[in-house]
């Protein structure tokens, strides 16, 4: 349950993470041609922060120790 | 705010390329840089010719399609509609050349020869320091190097660096202390004019209700701040002669 | 780390960790393309991209984006096979190919790093590229793409699936001691193949394998879109280049693929586990891909001459009669010859290694070949302003530099496969590794 829990908990905060970060580089809502920066530094950091996050969560599905040890 | 915009009138031009000198000049740009270029085309078969000018400065579209494919937003529009690159941002990707119709974006391809023009010149001689008073070019103008606007960023004027891209700037350094472009003020015949659109009392607000204006390359969209009067748009049929060394 | 070299009486299958003169040979090789490549960059990054043949577009008669580009464009779609087929034989259940998967994903990883690099060593400011593109991308850029998605998410999510679908290996692996058993114990991290964990492992990379193949398909059209987005660039500004881009994707990969099964087939003798079942497959994946792309060709070609603007005219001219005819017929000749090629096998259902082999290789070079084709002619003969056309060749430092890429990714393939078995451990090997534990 806390291996499925934490997996899911991984990619949601991927896909929120790729969404501000896209919402923070892309500027919507601004002049398109003229407002070339990102909301805050590092912004697509973020976007690409929540790829990675989302992936990882396959890693921890698979890697997380189970609780009680031996078997 | 102003809107900056220029005017090129093909009725005036006589092809003398003293603006792309100016902007070399005030510019201090690489040898085979030429961010004001005059087009010297020639049409027709032998005997029947005709020649025709095309000065090609940035058009600082308004829909820019460098702007907007910039990956790192190195190229950017000011409100007053002036597209700079800032130089200290600029990763030498050179994609805004190739979105770019006109052809107006020059890559540094290697570390910028400031005194190419000088190099044959000896500064020494007592003959020529009469006239330069000591002074050894190349001349660099301090304002290019400065940053303006409210964004405060660096303009690739006086940021020549090797890889990095730069292009004409509409001689940002001269427009913010009031001046012409270097170019506009150099034209011999005043086919070249330069101002606000946005106020319609100004002479080039004027100049433009009055006279038809087209743009170059009008069908890409690119809404381009450079008006021009009288004469066509070019043709593919048209041949450019008497092309400077522009290779590098 | 054990450096104490303890007496296997066996060795670790499929060569592992045996370092035969045939392999260090290929390494010194290797390694002396990719230092003369190093060499190249460094001067091309000391006197500055005047190195390279690359010249501005317009005025100065060049083109602005050369070689290196065309193999940015080349590697990304190489890694598009990889991740396919291991994809592929997950969600369909293709389980006769599963020898393959493993070097296919390896494949994908490997070219995805080479157009990561190639796209650094294009850049001006290479240092200040890689800080710049974390700090300011905008999504605006069709560049975006091919940052965010194909470099860091493809490639994340190739290496997670290579990583967790050789886990069980490296688990069995680790029971042996060997130099490399620290390295297989790391791999493992644990596993120790309950139930469990196998029913986890299948969940996984079935739901990655399905997140991945949406990803395929925006990674490689976000790359065609870097094209085919430019109105000012005619022979680029269209809406089938993306599409287009998936097919040749494939295409290279597929062939690339192939090629890479028969290299690993002969080198660890083992042609029954790689079978001509196998070939038969990717020849029929690679025939239909080809068509696909065939397809995509001609019709982008009628529509080039039948109606076209001017410019369009010059650029087709120069293509197909020009300068470029060369290239381009003979790219089309590598295209079509193999696709009949691999008709007739189809048709036959009797299939050659050999013949498969040359149509991989032929479709690699028409790949590089069509790649070059896009990214050049519409800079040198495709300025909507009336400048004179210009011309472009690479020099001396943009061969090096691609070959050194090349070298330098065949040196990874060769490591890999000294640190860790090419196919899946078949049953036979395991009992033979545990015997020995």
């Amino acid at each position: 349950m806390r291996r499925r829990a934490l997996t899911a908990t991984m990619i949601i905060a991927g896909i929120a993470l790729m969404v501000i970060g896209y919402f923070a580089s892309a500027p919507w809502g601004a002049d398109v041609v003229r407002d070339s920066d990102p909301r805050f530094g590092f912004a697509p950091t973020v976007f690409v922060l929540g790829v990675v996050v989302a992936f990882s969560s396959a890693l921890v599905y698979e890697l997380l120790p189970d609780k009680k040890k031996g078997r | 705010m102003a809107k900056y915009a220029m005017v090129v009138d093909l009725e005036r031009c006589q092809g003398c390329r003293a603006c792309m000198e100016a902007c070399k000049i005030e510019n201090n740009t690489s040898e085979a840089m030429f961010w004001m270029y005059v087009f010297r085309f020639e049409e027709g078969v032998y005997p029947d010719t005709r020649m025709s000018f095309l000065p090609r400065p940035c058009q600082h579209c308004d829909n820019a399609p460098c702007v907007k494919v910039c990956p790192t937003g190195a190229r950017f529009k000011r409100d007053d509609g002036i597209v700079l690159t800032d130089s200290d941002r600029c990763i030498g990707c050179r994609y805004c050349e190739l979105a770019c119709p006109y052809g107006v974006n020059y890559f540094n391809w290697q570390k910028p020869n400031d005194a190419y023009y000088s190099d044959a010149i000896d500064w020494s001689d007592p003959d020529i320091q009469e006239v330069t008073l000591g002074a050894i070019p190349p001349y660099k103008n301090p304002a290019l190097d400065e940053r303006w606007g409210s964004e405060q960023r660096r303009t690739a004027g006086g940021g020549h660096a090797k890889g990095v891209m730069e292009k004409c700037t509409f001689c940002v350094q001269r427009v913010e202390q009031g001046l012409q472009p270097a170019c506009v003020e150099t034209c011999p015949v005043t086919a070249l004019r330069f101002g606000d659109v946005e106020d319609p009392d100004t002479p080039i607000s004027r100049f433009i209700r009055e006279r038809e204006t087209w743009h170059l390359l009008e069908e890409t969209g690119t809404e381009p701040s450079v008006f021009y009067v009288g004469g066509k748009p070019p043709s593919q049929q048209y041949r450019e002669v008497e092309r400077p060394k522009a290779r590098v | 780390m054990a450096t104490t070299t303890i007496n296997t009486p066996q060795p670790l299958p499929q060569g592992v960790g045996r370092l035969g003169p045939a392999w260090i040979a290929f390494v010194v090789g290797a390694l002396i393309v990719t230092g003369w490549g190093l060499f190249a960059y460094v001067r091309e990054l000391s006197d500055g991209m005047i190195a390279t043949g690359m010249r501005n577009v317009g005025t100065m008669g060049g083109a602005s984006w050369g070689l290196y580009i065309t193999m940015v464009v080349y590697f990304i779609g190489v890694s598009f096979a990889g991740i396919t087929v291991a994809a592929l034989i997950r969600v369909l259940r293709l389980d006769h190919l599963r020898p393959i998967a493993r070097f296919a994903e390896l494949l994908t990883v490997v070219a995805l790093i080479l157009g990561g690099l190639s796209i650094i060593i294009d850049l001006g400011q290479p240092v200040r590229g890689v800080i710049n593109l974390f700090r300011y991308a905008r999504p605006q850029s069709p560049f975006f793409g091919t940052f965010s998605l194909v470099i860091a998410g493809y490639l994340f999510a190739s290496l997670v699936y290579l990583y967790l679908g050789a886990r069980r290996d490296a688990a069995i692996l680790a029971k042996r001691p060997s130099r490399l058993q620290w390295f297989h114990r790391l791999w493992a991290a644990g596993y120790t193949d309950t139930d469990e964990e196998r029913a986890r492992h299948r969940r996984a990379t079935f739901w990655l394998a399905l997140s991945i193949i949406p990803l395929l398909i925006i990674a490689h059209s976000t790359l065609g879109f870097v094209f085919g987005l430019q109105v000012g660039r005619p022979g680029w500004y269209g809406t089938l280049q993306a599409p287009a881009f998936v097919a040749l994707a494939g295409v290279s990969g597929i062939g690339h693929l192939i090629v890479l099964a028969a290299i690993v087939g002969r080198v660890i003798h083992d042609r029954e586990r790689i079978g001509m079942d196998i070939f038969a497959w990717l020849g029929r994946l690679l025939m239909i891909l080809l068509f696909a792309y065939l397809y995509f060709m001609t019709v982008e070609l009628l529509t080039l001459i039948y109606a076209t603007p001017e410019v369009e005219k010059q650029l087709s001219d120069a293509l197909l009669l020009g300068q470029y005819a060369s290239v381009y017929w003979g790219s089309v000749a590598l295209l079509a010859i193999p696709a009949a090629l691999l008709a007739w096998q189809a048709l036959n259902r009797r299939w050659r290694v050999s013949w498969l082999v040359a149509s991989g290789l032929a479709v690699n070079l028409a790949a590089i070949g069509k790649r070059y084709l896009i990214v050049v002619p519409s800079q040198t003969h495709g300025t909507l302003l009336p400048y004179e056309t210009g011309s472009y060749s690479p020099s001396w430092v943009e061969y090096s530099v691609v070959l050194g890429i090349f070298a330098l990714g065949s040196l990874m393939v060769g490591l890999f496969f000294k640190a860790f078995p090419a196919l899946p451990l078949s049953e036979e090997e395991e009992r033979e590794v545990l015997a020995n534990a």
